[in-house]
């Protein structure tokens, strides 16, 4: 009796550890409008959406799938100790990272001392410099909904940026629902702790958002999300444009907080209110400029700072037209 | 008699649904009018759904299933077979005159839609506007506050914003004239009014975020579109473009000359002082194509660049002598910058060797690409002195196919060359820049 618990127990930690969770649905098209007969329809993709970028993950977990399968046992030998050596192996590796976070929160936010993260300026949030930081990111494209886009990321020649290409197709797919399509997207990971605890990133001393990129001309957007607990609130975000340039030369964007728009499934909401940066979840780039065709974008790191020169809270002031509440 | 059965039985539609079922209760006992009667009503019966969308009398079920065909004949070529914008606006106004109560106008409206880019009106606002006059005025406008808490006459509300959804695709900034004609046709709380708003609202913010403007059509020339696309690149405004080559079409008739491409050059003056310093005996690379997008255009471009030289050769420039007490060449003062005001990021960032020049070709072989490196020495001499290695990619099929898509010359296979036997390097360059 108490061996058959064991197998239950690790069946489902088998089972939760194959099957990540479902990826964060990106933003689609670069509607800027809204209409709300035709956003029961749109829900209806999301949900199709978010089943089918699952599915996805467990593909994109492929490798993770081999690895696991390697290193679990072969069932002839002794199935119980090797379950609860994962349970105990699992258990330890959680509370060593827990460990770790109370040590780090002892000595200061984020590990750091106090004066130091008072006085810190910049702050490099994402970089490329090994494989494992291309783990933080996911991608996805229109193929998971029935579209033929398609995006890859790797590293790049000199093994110190990202680069992310892919080839963009703007025919629909055939579902019968859809007359428009064509995007690929690539978002980072919810930052997590022990025990699979959501965190997020503080960026509240930094007003301004600094990629240094090299794309071939076409514009992405840039998307951010907030750490927010809402169901209903999963496919809000930020977004603002980013413009390659383009040739041969590296590209700095600085993008203030204050530029960035609200807009909920694509579209841009009518009651826009300034971003707050206490817990940001992930950021997300997205090319959707219904222009068919191969397209790269070499990423060198992301990351926050502070320019003094600019003091704008927000840029988009409500309109009395749209929002007569607003101004009663 | 069943003429009058039939007129006291369409003046009973008109009136409404009370009044038919009292006329046909009321009926003659006559067992063939009777059966007139009966099939009357079974008509006005299958044409109780439209009386709700559309104000517009009974008439036969043959006359829809015309309706599309006849839109159709509309847009069909006239005599010269030409398609631009009179043709079109003769189409829409035939719709008028043909119908002058506009019967069936939201599927007219969303046939022109379709039809614009064929036309070539697809940025053209007063066509919108003549689109959105199709529909017949204050008709469905809202008369009370219920009317307005429902949809009033949705499929004719969502063809307004469908009119609207595709100025926005096609970045078309609607004008007073639409606004007016949208409060005629559906009021000022209607959904194709709240589209026009925010357009109004949004396309004004967004009009001038581009830091790198592509103009809306690009030019056809070859040459000029060369042009546009290196200074798009360049980012140093001193940087003179140069024409080492126009292209010449073949002539059938004259002596058998073989096509020349064109080749544009750019090259900004610190890139030429570089290029004077570099060491002699360490070579330079002719590498490319790389892709560049003009708006839905895609052209390639190659570069002339060099490695990173060793950190031995980092020769720091010498200052020269004083000359002037008054403006001294150097100054040591004690500033520094502390924790708080540093600015600059904790992190190595990605250099790579210096590029010298740019240039875009008609083709994408060596031997144009020679004639570049020769053209460029007039104003570089140091590089006739300096190995020029080529490391071009080879075109794949999906290159090819996009290139013919995009209405560029397909890039011809280089000849082998000395790097050319380098897979990998080939592999990584056609997948993104070095």
């Amino acid at each position: 009796m108490a061996s058959i618990h064991k197998l239950l127990i690790g069946t489902y930690i088998h089972r939760n550890f194959l099957r990540p969770r479902a990826a964060v649905p990106p933003f689609v098209g670069n509607h800027f409008v809204d209409y709300s007969s035709s956003s029961l329809q749109k829900q209806v993709a999301s949900a199709n959406k978010v089943s089918q970028q699952g599915k996805t993950e467990e593909g994109l977990q492929g490798h993770d799938h081999k690895e696991v399968a390697l290193d679990v046992p072969s069932p002839d030998r002794t199935p119980e100790v090797s379950f609860d050596k994962a349970i105990r192996d699992e258990a330890m590796e959680h509370f060593r990272r827990l460990k770790d976070e109370i040590v780090a929160h002892v000595r200061g936010p984020d590990g750091r001392p106090l004066h130091e993260v008072i006085m810190e300026q910049a702050r490099v949030v994402w970089q490329f410099r090994e494989k494992e930081d291309l783990d933080k990111w996911i991608l996805t494209s229109d193929k998971t909904i029935g579209g033929r886009s398609e995006i890859f990321l790797k590293m790049s020649k000199n093994n110190r940026s990202a680069l992310l290409y892919g080839t963009l197709s703007s025919e629909a797919p055939q579902d019968g629902e859809s007359n428009q399509s064509g995007y690929c997207a690539m978002i980072s990971r919810i930052p997590r702790g022990a025990f699979e605890r959501k965190l997020s990133y503080d960026w509240s001393q930094f007003n301004t958002l600094y990629l240094r990129v090299r794309g071939d001309g076409r514009p992405w957007m840039v998307n951010i999300k907030q750490d927010t607990e809402f169901i209903q609130r999963k496919n809000q975000m930020y977004s603002y444009f980013m413009f390659t340039r383009g040739g041969p030369y590296w590209q700095e964007v600085k993008i203030p907080f204050s530029k960035f728009f609200f807009s909920n499934q694509g579209r841009i909401r009518d009651v826009q209110g300034p971003l707050i940066l206490d817990k940001i979840s992930s950021i997300g780039f997205t090319l959707s400029d219904k222009v068919d065709g191969p397209f790269f974008l070499e990423i060198d790191f992301i990351g926050v700072f502070t320019d003094p020169a600019h003091t704008e809270e927000f840029a988009y002031e409500n309109s009395p037209d749209l929002n007569p509440r607003l101004f009663k | 008699m069943s003429w009058v059965q039939v007129n006291l039985l369409a003046r009973g539609l008109s009136r409404g649904w009370g009044s038919i079922c009292r006329t046909v209760l009321s009926g003659t006992p006559f067992a063939q009018p009777s059966l007139q009667a009966r099939g009357l009503h079974c008509s006005a019966v299958t044409h109780k759904d439209d009386v709700w969308l559309v104000p517009r009398p009974s008439e036969p079920q043959k006359k829809p299933i015309k309706v599309p065909a006849m839109h159709e004949d509309l847009f069909r070529p006239s005599g010269n077979g030409e398609q631009d914008k009179a043709s079109f606006l003769n189409a829409v106004r035939s719709f008028g005159e043909h119908n002058v109560r506009k019967r069936g106008h939201v599927d007219f409206i969303y046939l022109a839609l379709r039809k614009m880019p064929e036309f070539g009106v697809e940025r053209d606002l007063s066509v919108y506007n003549l689109l959105l006059d199709v529909f017949p005025k204050e008709v469905f406008r809202p008369r009370n506050a219920i009317q307005r808490i429902f949809v009033h006459y949705p499929r004719q509300q969502e063809c307004g914003v469908a009119v609207l959804e595709q100025m926005e695709r096609h970045g078309v900034m609607p004008n007073t004239e639409t606004e007016f004609l949208l409060i005629q046709v559906f009021g000022h709380k209607s959904y194709p009014m709240l589209k026009f708003l925010r357009m109004k609202l949004w396309f004004t913010r967004f009009k001038n975020i581009n830091p790198y403007p592509v103009p809306r059509d690009l030019p056809q020339d070859p040459l000029d579109l060369a042009k546009l696309g290196l200074r798009h690149m360049e980012p140093d405004l001193s940087a003179k473009v140069t024409v080492y080559q126009m292209s010449l079409p073949s002539e059938s008739t004259g002596i058998e000359d073989p096509t020349q491409p064109h080749i544009v050059g750019i090259q900004s003056p610190d890139q030429q002082a570089a290029l004077a310093r570099h060491n002699p005996s360490r070579p330079v690379f002719v590498e490319g194509p790389f892709p560049l997008w003009l708006r839905n255009k895609c052209v390639y471009y190659h570069i002339l660049r060099a490695d990173l030289p060793p950190p031995e050769e980092e020769t720091v420039e010498e200052i020269p002598e004083e000359w002037n007490l008054y403006y001294p060449m150097q100054l040591d003062l004690e500033y520094s910058r502390s924790a708080w005001d540093n600015y600059e990021f904790d992190m190595d960032e990605v250099t790579e060797g210096p590029v010298f020049a740019m240039c875009m070709t008609g083709a994408h072989d060596q031997a144009t690409l020679v004639k570049w490196i020769q053209g460029l020495q007039e104003t570089n001499p140091t590089l006739a002195q300096i190995p020029v290695v080529f490391r071009l990619a080879r075109s794949t099929g999906e290159l090819l196919a996009t290139t013919r898509l995009e209405g560029q010359s397909p890039p011809h296979s280089p000849p082998k060359g000395p790097e050319e036997d380098d897979e990998a390097i080939q592999a990584q360059q056609r997948q993104g820049q070095s």
